[in-house]
């Protein structure tokens, strides 16, 4: 029985349909302008392989791509786990999972760049460093263009079919409803067990290319989890932060202090699983001592000490204290205070783990060629052009924004990502119902008490 | 505490309780307490009930734990008995982390436990007056205290809410 959300729920009147309005999307507009423009710049008044630029992409398409992959990704878990407590804000975990396609298309362009040698991301796709270094040449089986490109397209095109297929049913079962049998929820079960095990072993092959191999020589097994997690957090605070301003606009008046208490447990549990994570990381390479494996965290811990701690602070401590209560987990203002920060928390932590590895490799490749080991003792003669801002960086300054600590830039391309994403969001949102009063789990939902 | 004479009745199903409660609520009869074999959804508030402080002692217990344990490791290690473990300083934090977590853990749960078992005045072999046994298996029990409500009052309130039996007890 929940007695306060049958009040709440006859008070305000449930709004069907979303109206994505001129407002909305002229804000939009504004935003993806930003990011253009940023990304303009960058790319104008970037070294001659366009590092700063080909990075910044590549840290938002991961980021905002991942965010779709695992709001999918709950999304069947939840299916499959007979969940039903989300069912009145399915659409907004159906609207998110599609972005995944817009994702997939700036990973090409990526792949591509990769492919065509336009960047110097990937240490491994420099052929004459395939040869000389043995390290790299003995992953090359895996870590080359070939499977950058096919594993983008056949993995990330599996999950969005699936997804898109999701969604044509679920839509297809609010137009026509289920009979006796539940026919439409059914096929939706099989799709949401279907995208499980694709989801998950192939977003881990896809995070060792797109992130991971950006270190080429460095590699973790748990590294697939951790940023699968970071992804995670990062999708559960954009929720609670999209239900929070669709309900400051009317709709959803469905979802009660109820719904948002649940999803600031999952905000508070993923972020102490991030850290478990990441923890469980440094500790094993940190006691094994392994010059290899060590060196992802001392370049990190030396020349970018301040989002190294940070991550820590806002992204385990924050959360686990502001949301260890009952009653901060039920707040708009607390737990959206604390949705607000670990989203942009988790942009960071993708920061960290792309942007040295690259660094170093257009450090690398511009000043040495195929020169075989790291670079580190190497003389910095006069290599001059476009290493030139690897060399100041790693050499010189703790501080280059841009580089160590996100610049201006770096936020303009965050917003004209996130402007992109929920532009995105909010357009398919406005594609169907807002409710989907047909499935079986509807009124469980409208019901749900924790 | 001394004896009180208890009237109850039993209710089949929770639905029926609540109701029952919201019934009693409006009618202003003062209930006594309210006995189900599991956790009602939507109870407490209806009973007027505070939100548990057990969290708070665990809080504070866990905090014994991490401090009990990130201190103790440090003092030993440091000034007790240093030892060096595969070549890391003496005050290897790193190291510490897994038992701190695990300390904390231990005494939030055990110190839970116990003062949970202390406030209600339960432990191994403690004897405790009870209604009914069945308020731990099947039934629903609403309790009224006699002095608050007439007999016949209460017998009337029962079977209008749809109890299925209704009892007298000193308890």
């Amino acid at each position: 029985m929940a007695h306060s959300n049958d009040t709440h729920a006859v008070a305000i009147p449930l709004v069907k349909n979303f109206t994505f309005t001129g407002g909305m999307r002229i804000t939009l507009l504004v935003g993806m302008a930003i990011g253009l423009l940023s990304l303009g710049l960058t790319y104008l008044g970037d070294d001659g392989t366009h590092t700063r630029f080909w990075s910044n992409l590549l840290h938002n398409s991961v980021f905002f791509t991942g965010i779709a992959l695992m709001a999918g990704f709950f999304m069947c878990a939840s299916i499959t786990a007979w969940a039903g407590w989300y069912t009145t804000f399915k659409r907004v975990w159906e609207s998110m999972s599609l972005f995944l396609i817009v994702g997939l298309v700036f990973m090409l362009i990526i792949g591509i760049g990769v492919w065509q040698g336009w960047n110097h991301l990937y240490h491994w796709a420099d052929a004459e460093t395939v040869v000389t270094d043995t390290i790299i040449n003995g992953k090359a089986g895996f870590l080359n263009s070939g499977w950058y490109i096919g594993g983008t397209i056949i993995f990330g095109g599996l999950w969005y079919l699936i997804l898109s297929r999701i969604r044509g049913l679920s839509i297809a079962e609010e137009k026509n409803g289920n009979d006796g049998d539940y026919n439409y929820h059914q096929k939706i079960r099989v799709w949401a067990v279907a995208y499980l095990p694709i989801a998950g072993f192939g977003s881990a092959a896809l995070v060792w290319l797109w992130i991971m191999s950006v270190d080429a020589h460095w590699y973790s097994t748990l590294f697939a989890w951790y940023c699968g997690a970071s992804w995670f957090v990062s999708m559960i605070s954009m929720t609670l932060m999209l239900l929070m301003f669709l309900k400051g606009r009317g709709y959803f008046s469905s979802v009660t202090p109820e719904h948002i208490h649940d999803i600031g447990k999952l905000i508070f549990a993923f972020s102490i699983f991030w850290t478990y994570l990441w923890f469980s990381q440094y500790m094993l390479i940190w006691y094994a001592n392994v010059g290899e494996e060590t060196i992802y965290f001392k370049h990190r811990m030396d020349h970018y000490p301040v989002l190294f701690y940070g991550n820590i602070v806002i992204n385990f401590l924050l959360p686990f204290f502001v949301l260890m209560r009952n009653s901060t987990k039920r707040k708009f203002g607390s737990v959206g205070f604390i949705a607000f920060v670990v989203f942009v928390g988790h942009w960071l932590d993708f920061f960290l783990m792309i942007k040295p590895g690259v660094l170093h490799t257009a450090h690398e490749l511009g000043g040495h060629g195929g020169h075989g080991g790291h670079a580190e003792s190497a003389s910095h003669g006069s290599h001059g052009g476009h290493e030139a801002a690897g060399h100041a960086v790693e050499h010189v300054s703790n501080f280059t924004s841009g580089f160590t600590l996100p610049g201006f830039l770096e936020i303009g391309t965050f917003v004209g990502f996130l402007s992109l994403f929920l532009f995105f969001v909010l357009y398919s949102l406005s594609r169907a119902s807002l409710q989907s009063e047909n499935d079986p789990y509807y009124y469980e939902s409208l019901q749900h008490h924790t | 505490m001394g004896a009180q004479r208890l009237v109850y009745g039993l209710y089949n199903d929770e639905e029926i309780l609540l109701e029952a409660v919201k019934s009693a609520n409006d009618k202003h009869i003062e209930i006594y307490d309210v006995y189900t074999p599991f956790p009602v959804h939507g109870l407490d508030p209806l009973l007027g009930l505070a939100e548990s402080r057990l969290h708070i002692a665990g809080f504070v217990y866990g905090l014994l734990g991490t401090l009990t344990a990130f201190l103790g490791m440090s003092w030993i290690f440091t000034k007790d008995w240093p030892i060096i473990f595969g070549g890391k300083p003496y005050w290897a934090v790193p190291s510490f982390i897994p038992i701190t977590f695990e300390l904390t853990v231990l005494f939030a749960s055990i110190g839970m436990v116990v003062t949970f078992y202390i406030i209600n005045g339960l432990g191994p072999g403690v004897e405790n007056n009870y209604l009914d046994d069945r308020i731990t298996d099947d039934k629903f029990c609403i309790a009224f205290d006699s002095n608050d409500i007439s007999n016949s009052d209460a017998e009337s309130f029962f079977r209008s809410t749809g109890a299925s039996e209704v009892h007298e007890k000193d308890l």
